[in-house]
């Protein structure tokens, strides 16, 4: 478990422009980048888009180069984003245009290393966040306040999902440590965990039900646990299929299970059969984030090959 | 940096550990065929309303793009 972020002077070529200069090495999940103090300046953005037209509706410049999580806030309002700063920030939004986003910036959450996802509780007021420190953590959004943290994973924590329903007081974390585990907001404690899976979890998800979670990890499986039987009930995988889940999301209805692949697919499950339904092509690179739409009537999926294509 | 930490190097950690597994054996469980039927019938209710399902007509879907007809 990484506490801190280091910085070593290591000399040698670069992995983005490949001159030979200084590095800054950057850990993510154990897997180590290096960029010469030029392209990490690069700074990462963070774009809004309307989906059905295509058009950027707004841009934030964010000033770390990998922008790991953002979330949207319930009212539509602001939008919550974090990476390798170590920080998530909520940026309030605004169709003025004569604004500068970046102004209004608010750091609400400090971790000690990376963010890896965050999302509001039902209200803009709370973000709960998960990070490479191995915590999750439940932050107030006007004072920057920690409300209560969540100790547990023995590893990087990679993603989180809240429990649907409107008086839930729970959510799932999935992290390194393979493990996957159910989390009473209020207490801190963790109230379940499941460790079936062979490699790290990639992605949690709630059943649309709340009584079930999906999750995809890098050993090529997505796994469906019951939190009322308290154990896996259903594993979806292919002989075929060799490279890991990044992501994953249920269809409204629960029926379908879209989970988004390393091999540059996006694989739809029959979450009662078990059985693939369709397999989908299109991105040129990994699939690295899938989401349903709220009304279920399209999911997108963004990709290493610099796309967000939806589906419908 | 994701690095495994020593169970039991810390008699204190231990105990909580101890104590958290105890939590968790103590919960109630349903069992599988009761849990599996409740997810079922979720699902199968549901499954008129979902878009993916059961298809909404190409004039109402937004992400269709609309293209004009070209009479040659």
């Amino acid at each position: 478990m990484c506490d801190q972020t280091f910085l070593v002077n290591v000399f040698g070529s670069c992995d983005k422009c490949f001159k030979q200069r200084a590095l800054r090495p950057v850990f993510k999940k154990s897997q180590q980048l290096s960029y010469c103090s030029a392209c990490a300046e690069i700074d990462g953005k963070v774009i809004v888009w309307d989906s059905f037209t295509t058009n950027k509706e707004h841009a934030v410049t964010m000033p770390c180069t990998w922008v790991m999580a953002c979330a949207y806030a319930p009212s539509g309002c602001a939008i919550a984003c974090g990476g390798l700063d170590n920080k998530c920030s909520v940026y309030p939004l605004t169709f003025d245009k004569n604004e500068n986003m970046a102004a209004k910036k608010k750091s609400v959450a400090m971790h000690t290393n990376y963010l890896s996802a965050c999302s509001f509780t039902n209200s803009d007021m709370q973000i709960l966040t998960a990070s490479g420190d191995g915590t999750c953590a439940l932050w107030d959004v006007e004072s920057g306040q920690l409300l209560q943290s969540f100790h547990g994973h023995g590893a990087d924590v990679l993603c989180l999902d809240l429990a649907p329903s409107e008086t839930g007081n729970t959510f799932v974390s999935g992290g390194c440590d393979k493990k996957a585990m159910v989390w009473d907001m209020r207490s801190g404690q963790c109230v379940q965990a499941f460790e079936t899976h062979e490699s790290d979890i990639n992605s949690v998800r709630y059943y649309p039900s709340g009584d079930a979670f999906a999750s995809g990890s890098d050993d090529a499986t997505c796994r469906l646990y019951d939190l009322r039987a308290d154990r896996e009930v259903a594993i979806y995988s292919k002989e075929s299929i060799i490279f890991g889940a990044s992501s994953v999301d249920f269809s409204l209805s629960g029926r379908l299970l879209f989970a988004g692949y390393n091999d540059y697919t996006i694989n739809v499950w029959d979450v009662l059969k078990g059985s693939r339904v369709s397999i989908l092509f299109g991105h040129e690179n990994r699939v690295s984030t899938l989401r349903v739409s709220p009304d279920g009537t399209a999911f997108c999926s963004g990709s290493w090959d610099h796309t967000l294509r939806v589906w419908a | 940096m994701s690095g495994k930490v020593a169970v039991g190097s810390d008699i204190g950690q231990a105990r909580r550990a101890v104590e958290q597994l105890r939590m968790e054996a103590g919960i109630d469980r349903m069992k599988v065929s009761k849990a599996a039927s409740d997810l079922l019938q979720f699902c199968l209710e549901q499954a008129k309303s979902d878009p993916f399902l059961v298809g909404i007509p190409a004039a109402t879907n937004p992400f269709k793009e609309k293209k004009p007809c070209a009479i040659l």
